[in-house]
């Protein structure tokens, strides 16, 4: 059995970026719960992740005492990707119209697992559309044969940013 | 350094904004608007509400006028000092005089600070902090008579006396027996100082600071201000507040102010510039 957990790179989960007060306490709890469970049992931990998201891995994966390096295996996954960021007016790419579509289709396929969707998505609009990481998100995909739904812990879009906090269990 | 004022503890990155409370007829900037008790304590209450620490409480004026004496100043602070530690607990009482006997009165009546803006004009002050394990400012005033304006004085270096005064007017508070995270030096601006002279204290701030203890500034809406803009009583908020961003980024700790929020504001934005304090809350671009 494996173990996989989809956060996304928010920058201000970073110490160096902290205020006095956290702007994204519950996605910094539901965050670091889900990095607790995907190391409850000691081993290396994959992280699919673009360079930012790296850091953003590497901090949540420390906060939750796993001070190992990253590892090869693929028995805990980390994946650091998020949806578009180009969901309202006020968005940090501004509105686009078909970003809400999208991520509720990327959504569907994250909860019920389901990989072939996710391996075809579309990266050349997920890139317009602001989405963090899609490659990632493809390789979530490949990962996720014959996991179960995924149990949700965070699906909000704080600041026009689609935020997901996923977990998988997947078969052998 | 910690800073422990009375009953009261700071973190060695906290700043503080001392409100200034006149129990006067006649001071230069609210000319008695708080003279009654009552206008005095909600005045206090307006400070509290605003985010002040301490307050200052000071029942003679720092100009020249009708002589004061020893008993009269107690009856204007001493009662209400009491009145203000029973209602604010929390609240760092500070009374602004330079007399032994009126410091020991206040100290019993509750207060945590002697800020003597007359640099040990009465040497027995310090005796009176440390039996009360009071805090204490110490200021440099050139040496001058208390309730004097300045008149021709002149220095080699003025932040070098300031220094020098200061540091030895701390320093034999320590002897005496103050905690020496009970000692705060203030260059006094204005104080036994023409404009020039408490420009340059602004500009070198960073000197005091560097002694280590730490550092008040008195700036509020003061002559030097007013000299340097040519503006009247009233209309100098935005010269203090420039001043108290110089003397922010310099790393002063305690500011007595008219002016709370602004203050307030002047000195977390230029904290926060110095890397000393995080945004309040910072998202932008982060998201």
């Amino acid at each position: 059995m494996s173990r996989i957990v989809l956060v996304p790179g928010v920058l201000a989960l970073l110490p160096e970026y902290a205020g006095l007060a956290d702007p994204v306490d519950e996605l910094r709890a539901a965050a670091a719960a889900a990095v607790g469970w995907l190391v409850e049992s000691p081993g290396p931990v994959r992280v699919v992740a673009d360079e930012q998201g790296a850091r953003v891995a590497r901090h949540l994966l420390v906060e939750a005492g796993h001070d190992q390096a990253f590892g090869a295996g693929d028995e805990r996954v980390l994946v650091v990707a998020n949806g578009s960021a180009r969901r309202g007016e006020k968005a940090p790419g501004h509105l686009d119209p078909r970003a809400v579509g999208f991520d509720a289709a990327l959504e569907d396929a994250l909860r019920s697992s389901d990989g072939a969707v996710l391996q075809g998505l579309d990266v050349a609009l997920a890139e317009e559309l602001l989405v963090g990481h899609p490659s990632g998100i493809r390789d979530l995909g490949a990962r996720l044969r014959a996991a179960g739904p995924a149990v949700v812990d965070y699906d909000d879009d704080p600041f026009g940013v689609q935020y997901w906090v996923m977990r998988w269990t997947c078969g052998s | 350094m910690t800073l422990k004022l009375g009953r009261h503890e700071f973190a060695d990155d906290a700043t503080l904004m001392m409100a200034i409370v006149n129990r006067t007829p006649d001071s230069f900037y609210d000319q008695g608007a708080t003279w009654a008790e009552d206008k005095a304590f909600e005045r206090v209450a307006e400070v509290v509400a605003q985010g002040a620490e301490i307050v200052d409480i000071g029942g003679i004026k720092a100009a020249p006028g009708v002589e004061i004496d020893a008993a009269e100043e107690k009856s204007r602070v001493v009662d209400f000092v009491a009145r203000v530690r029973a209602s604010f607990p929390d609240l760092v009482i500070s009374v602004d005089t330079w007399r032994a006997e009126v410091g020991r009165a206040v100290c019993e009546a509750g207060a945590d600070v002697l800020n003597d803006a007359w640099g040990g004009a009465d040497p027995e002050l310090v005796d009176v902090a440390a039996a009360y394990d009071a805090g204490i400012i110490c200021t440099h005033t050139g040496g001058v008579t208390p309730r004097t304006r300045p008149y021709r004085i002149e220095y080699d270096d003025v932040v070098a006396a300031a220094i020098a005064d200061t540091v030895a007017y701390a320093e034999r508070a320590l002897a005496a027996g103050v905690d020496r995270s009970s000692i705060v030096i203030d260059p006094a601006h204005d104080f036994g100082k023409n404009t020039f002279h408490s420009l340059e204290l602004t500009r070198r701030l960073g000197e005091m600071v560097d002694t280590g203890w730490p550092v008040l500034v008195s700036l509020s809406n003061k002559d030097f201000v007013g000299e340097t803009l040519d503006l009247p009583v009233g209309e100098r908020l935005v010269g203090t507040l420039a001043a108290t961003a110089v003397c922010a980024l310099a790393g002063a700790r305690i500011y007595r102010v008219h002016e709370v929020v602004q203050t307030r504001q002047t000195v977390d934005m230029v904290w926060t510039i110095a890397g000393r304090r995080p945004p309040a809350r910072a998202i932008r671009g982060l998201q």
